[in-house]
């Protein structure tokens, strides 16, 4: 379970992973700041792919858990122009209690200040629902505002 | 000013070229340099600011190499490293020479070439590795030591011709001299250096620049030899902070560095080289030379003849080592020869690094076949 570390001069640093399974993962920090990762099973070819800075950074977050679940994740936007403008991006599975109620019938902008921007039902993805859409129990909704407003959100209208 | 201006331009548009061919481009400028030469449409003349430029690029080059001979680094590697080294050596110099002296090359120039056949292009290996993404595999670092290894031979040729009729045990002790100098001075200075170069201001980049020419200009004061100064700096200042170090240096680099392998083809006269044919045939034996050390270190080394296939397929090329040796020590002859077995290895090589694989497929559903044939599973 322990990295071993090799320098590859001239080209940077290669980690490697073996798993409890006998399968290996490898990682390697290019020079050129970006990064390949391997995966190799026990039996079967190896797979390679390599990631910008930004993208491993993502990939190490997914890994460690730290920011999402998948389930009910969100992610806060801050853009360098506008420093004090501050987005959350949230989503939430449906539930029970609003089941077969329509957006608009559930006055979500006008009760919370927060919109639904989309909306995932299985492998299908509506993007700006219509006021009319009706939810069903397992879509998720993506829904946009101040981190207030999606706080007001989560009580008055999922009533968590 | 106008010959530079062209010889970049075209460099330009063949480096665009080779980036989507996804091929080496130091082949590229090579033949560029001999198309705009007085051998091809004699519209590019060296001259002064070309050569000033060139030196300037060969020391970069050696510095940047420097760098990566990190003697802490090296001092931790196993013994698989000397193993591979020595076979490489041992198989790729006797056939270079033999090759060379074959031809009816005189014998020093013969000992020049088998250097230059002997040293397989770093910058290749390295981008073959990382482009064909085949640096999961064991191999890989066998590889990069090698070139590692090979760097330190290339610095025992480079003392060797630098010797050559002078006197050459003065010499010896007086460049040691200095080199010895030249690595104490780095490690007295290592605290204040690394804190200078962790700065984020543009000081570590005008101190990468001067720390090489002041270098260069000491070497001449001194009457060492610059270019193995250079590279002993370089590794001596491994020991503070390498990566900012290559960071800096890398641009320079690859700009002279371009301008260094264009007027290299330019500076090249076919005048009494041997005939094209004998050439390729040196290429030829040059590539298969190191496919047969690479089956030797395969196989001692990874106990897998095809790891010594994978292996070839990533140190076939002969690239800017080479050249800077022809450069540097070669007459306008070995120049020539030396151009052919780069131009040749280094495509011959980039094709391997890509297909080569392929190679190792065909192989295996032979085996296959074999196997088969005589009734085992």
């Amino acid at each position: 379970m322990a990295f071993r570390s090799v320098a590859l001069p001239g080209i940077g640093t290669k980690y490697e992973l073996e798993t409890d399974n006998g399968d290996t993962l490898a990682i390697v920090y290019l020079q050129n700041g970006r990064i390949q990762l391997y995966s190799s099973p026990s039996s079967g070819e190896t797979c390679a792919v390599e990631l910008t800075n930004p993208e491993s950074r993502r990939l190490g977050s997914v890994l460690s858990g730290a920011i999402m679940e998948a389930e009910d994740e969100g992610v806060e936007i801050a853009f360098s122009a506008l420093a004090d403008l501050r987005i959350s991006v949230h989503t939430y599975p449906v539930s029970r209690t609003i089941e077969g109620m329509s957006i608009a019938k559930l006055a979500i902008r006008s009760r919370t200040g927060a919109s639904v921007i989309a909306v995932s039902r299985g492998a299908k993805h509506m993007i700006n629902p219509h006021p009319e859409f009706v939810f069903e129990t397992g879509d998720t909704v993506v829904v946009i505002g101040e981190a207030d407003q999606l706080k007001t959100f989560e009580r008055t209208i999922l009533e968590k | 000013m106008q010959g530079l201006a062209v010889a970049l331009l075209v460099c330009l548009a063949l480096l665009v070229l080779s980036k989507r061919l996804a091929f080496p481009p130091i082949p590229f400028y090579i033949v560029a340099g001999l198309v705009l030469g007085e051998l091809g449409l004699g519209i590019v003349a060296a001259d002064e600011i070309s050569a000033f430029l060139t030196r300037i690029g060969l020391l970069f080059l050696l510095f940047s190499m420097g760098l990566q001979l990190r003697p802490d680094q090296i001092r931790t590697r196993s013994t698989s490293f000397a193993t591979a080294g020595i076979i490489d050596g041992a198989v790729n110099i006797p056939l270079g020479l033999l090759g060379a002296l074959a031809l009816g090359i005189p014998f020093y120039e013969a000992v020049l070439i088998a250097a230059a056949f002997y040293i397989s292009s770093s910058a290749m290996a390295v981008a073959s590795l990382i482009e064909n993404k085949k640096l999961f595999l064991a191999e890989a670092e066998t590889v990069v030591w090698l070139m590692v290894f090979e760097d330190i031979i290339l610095v025992l040729f480079v003392a060797l011709f630098s010797a050559q009729g002078q006197g050459a045990a003065y010499l010896f002790a007086r460049t040691a001299a200095v080199i010895a100098a030249c690595f104490f001075a780095v490690r007295f200075a290592r605290k204040p250096l690394i804190s200078f170069l962790s700065r984020e201001d543009e000081l570590p980049l005008v101190f990468s620049f001067s720390a090489v020419i002041v270098t260069a200009w000491l070497a001449g004061m001194l009457g060492v030899p610059e270019t193995l100064l250079v590279i002993a700096l370089g590794s001596a200042l491994s020991q503070t902070v390498p990566v900012v170090l290559e960071a800096q240096i890398h641009p320079f680099r690859d700009v002279f560095l371009i301008v260094f392998f264009v007027f290299f083809g330019i500076s090249i006269d076919f005048s009494g080289i041997p005939p094209l044919p004998a050439l390729a045939g040196l290429a030829v034996l040059a590539l298969l030379s190191k496919l047969l050390s690479g089956i030797l270190i395969g196989r001692i080394v990874h106990r897998r003849a095809v790891s010594g296939v994978e292996i070839w397929s990533h140190t076939a090329a002969r690239g800017e080592f080479s050249i800077a040796l022809a450069a540097v020590f070669g007459s306008a002859f070995v120049s020539g020869t030396v151009a052919a077995l780069v131009v040749i290895t280094s495509l011959g090589g980039a094709l391997l690094g890509k297909y080569g694989f392929a190679l190792f497929r065909l192989r295996a559903l032979r085996n296959l076949a074999e196997s088969h044939r005589l009734g085992r599973p």
